[in-house]
């Protein structure tokens, strides 16, 4: 009876609990998607915004940004890669090589550009990469007609910089978590230093490099601030075509098409690069995702 | 511990003003980097003792209005001494652009006293029921006389009124003649010099009315076109055009600034501001046509405050003030009264009082222009080509 009791009054207070996550899931995300799809099979009303109907035109009209999808499942995956290319090193370096009375000094120097707004710090990139900066240092060492704002180069800088810090850390957490007698073990065993990184130190910081990645992946899908200051408006992406659509346009149906099917890309390339990153049974136990 | 968390509201409220700019992204009045931070401030400034509740010592006015312009569009100092002389604070908020106001409003529920449309917006408010025909009789410092017919029309709808005008302006192009030495005059030079010697350094507007409207000047059709054929012409000119663009962005002034571009479609009180910097920049009105505008203040419908929108409104049309305010944004006011109170090298400035002649080309904006789906798509098209 007690027994049973306790049992019942659990119950309750796992709802009690569960209670305000899934009121938060309802109304912040289930119910703006069901908007979404509910636009997206409307028509714009003949001064701009939602006029209600049923219809497929919207969906039918997505090739139309087709070149916008394009630029972003290009730019997205790259400057992902870049992301990692770039900041494996250096999660590398803090996690194993910084001596650690500076360490926490260097990780608070990786976190501090996030006190400023992206908006604010990706504006003062306009000035570093346009005219007057880098290209105008290139050419006082003798390298002329070097054009950076405004180009894919550009927009890929400014996403490398942006979005670096998300991948620095769950790799250098990763890193962290090493177990330093393994790599010991490996020398004495007579594995030189790139077979121990690539048979131990790599394998074991893939659930960083995983979650890394994802992170920065989903973001830069719906990225738009980077390819409107530094892309100029001419490196344009699908995030880009939504604010156009929403705001501008007020085309809301064919907005709402254009988000809708991007989640659907995402849903897509998720569970796909899910699949492959959980093939490794470390990676599924240990990666966040 | 207050005082941080009061300036940390204090820079999330200015990232959101930010963020509106950008997103919105269009409005001639786009301000730069710096300047811009200034305006977000100072709207700040006259947002948060707006919100404290105060005593309204004054009159029945109350003690709060909210007024919605554009950046970098008034003078603080005219305000202050509002709030001064009648108890009512002044809550601003900044937009970027006529869709984003007119969607706000579509939506309803803004909470507005006083907002600042643009000649071609206002008829598709007075359809949609948005803004209040005004009572002139509560707003005796406007003098319809004073005020040139041409730019104060747009304020008549159906023969009633339902504005009272504020500044006047064109679009044209600016061109840095230290770099473009054919001088360019017409829209269609502008295309020619975009796709020769300027290629690679000329920026278009990211807004579908003056971007579209300045390629189909080029053809020689109206600014205003809607014409399936014409703007598939158009589309035409700004697709062939796009290779040539250094940018598609109404934040023209730091490309113009930093030399990386040396053309650039510019509303005049933008080309002022340039030319004052920097002598080499030169506004030109094009001679195949292009955009002459108004803007005006309204009362959208349902304003909480309007005894203090009117006496708003009547402060505002004295000529002095009016003066005044146009000292703050250099835009060109529309009342004679207050041109006449000018400085010199204002009144006559010959980019913001252009020679009559030199107008007779440029159209008002049409309502249709702003609200054509198919003007809307073809800027989208052209930006994601």
């Amino acid at each position: 009876m007690a027994i049973r009791e306790h049992v019942r009054l659990s119950g309750w207070r796992t709802a009690a609990l569960l209670a305000p996550a899934t009121l938060w899931f309802l109304i912040m995300l289930i119910m703006p998607l069901i908007v979404i799809l509910i636009f997206s099979f409307g028509e714009r009303a003949a001064v701009g915004g939602y006029g209600g109907g049923f219809t497929f035109e919207q969906y039918a009209n997505l090739p139309a940004r087709l070149k916008a999808f394009q630029n972003t499942l290009t730019y997205a995956p790259l400057g992902t890669l870049m992301s990692l290319v770039v900041a494996y090193p250096l999660a590398y370096f803090l996690a194993l090589k910084v001596d650690r009375r500076f360490k926490l000094f260097l990780l608070v120097l990786v976190v501090v550009p996030f006190w400023t707004s992206l908006l604010i710090r990706t504006y003062a990139w306009i000035y570093i990469l346009g005219g007057r900066g880098i290209p105008a240092i290139l050419e006082w060492v003798g390298i002329e007609g070097v054009r950076l704002i405004n180009t894919p180069t550009a927009v890929l800088i400014g996403i490398v910089y942006g979005y670096l810090p998300l991948m620095v850390f769950p790799i250098y957490v990763s890193l962290e978590k090493l177990d330093k007698r393994l790599l010991e073990a490996s020398s004495d065993l007579g594995g030189s230093p790139v077979k121990t990184f690539l048979q131990i130190t790599l394998p074991l910081s893939m659930p960083g490099i995983a979650t890394g990645c994802m992170l920065v992946f989903i973001l830069l899908m719906g990225e738009f601030l980077i390819p409107a200051f530094l892309g100029g408006g001419k490196v344009f992406f699908i995030g880009n075509a939504m604010v156009d659509l929403f705001l501008q346009s007020r085309n809301w149906p064919f907005g709402s098409a254009v988000a809708v099917s991007l989640v659907v890309i995402m849903l897509i390339t998720v569970s796909i690069y899910m699949r492959l990153a959980m093939r490794n049974k470390t990676g599924a136990d240990q990666s966040l995702m | 511990m207050s005082k941080n968390s009061d300036k940390q509201i204090t820079s999330k409220e200015l990232m959101h003003q930010l963020w509106r700019y950008k997103r919105g992204s269009i409005t001639r009045r786009e301000f730069l980097g710096v300047t811009g931070l200034g305006m977000a401030t100072a709207v700040l400034g006259t947002a948060i003792p707006s919100l404290i509740p105060q005593k309204s010592w004054a009159s029945e006015l109350g003690d709060r209005l909210v007024f919605s312009t554009w950046p970098n569009y008034w003078n603080q100092a005219n305000l202050d001494e509002f709030t001064a002389d009648t108890g009512v604070n002044i809550q601003v908020n900044a937009f970027g652009s006529n869709e984003e106001m007119l969607a706000k409003l579509q939506a309803g529920g803004t909470g507005w006293d006083v907002f600042v449309p643009t000649n071609y917006t206002i008829s598709n408010y007075v359809e949609l029921d948005l803004i209040q025909e005004l009572d002139l009789s509560r707003i005796p410092n406007y003098d319809a006389s004073a005020n040139n017919p041409k730019f104060a029309g747009p304020a008549m709808v159906n023969g009633k009124v339902y504005c009272v005008p504020k500044n006047w302006g064109t679009t044209g192009f600016i061109v840095n003649s230290n770099k473009i030495t054919s001088g360019p005059k017409s829209w269609k030079d502008f295309f020619d010099v975009t796709k020769g010697e300027g290629s690679g350094h000329t920026i278009v507007h990211d807004y579908q009315l003056t971007t579209i409207g300045a390629a189909l000047c080029a053809l020689g059709h109206s600014f205003n076109s809607i014409d399936p054929n014409e703007l598939a012409e158009a589309e035409a000119v700004l697709i062939d055009a796009k290779p040539h663009l250094f940018a598609i962005t109404s934040d023209y002034q730091p490309g113009m600034r930093s030399g990386d571009a040396w053309m650039s479609i510019c509303w005049n009180g933008d080309a002022t501001q340039l030319h004052n910097d920097l002598p080499e920049m030169q506004y030109v009105i094009a001679s195949d046509g292009g955009e002459i505008w108004t803007d005006f203040y309204a009362i959208p419908v349902g304003a909480p405050h309007l005894d203090a929108a009117y006496a708003f409104l009547d402060y505002m049309q004295d000529p002095a003030v009016q003066a005044r305010d146009a000292e703050a944004h250099g835009y060109a006011p529309t009342d004679s009264r207050a041109i006449a109170l000018q400085p010199e090298a204002l009144a006559t400035d010959p980019i913001l009082h252009p020679a009559e002649e030199l107008m007779n080309g440029l159209e008002f904006g049409a309502a249709q222009t702003l609200t054509d789906p198919n003007r809307a798509e073809l800027i989208a098209r052209f930006k994601s080509a």
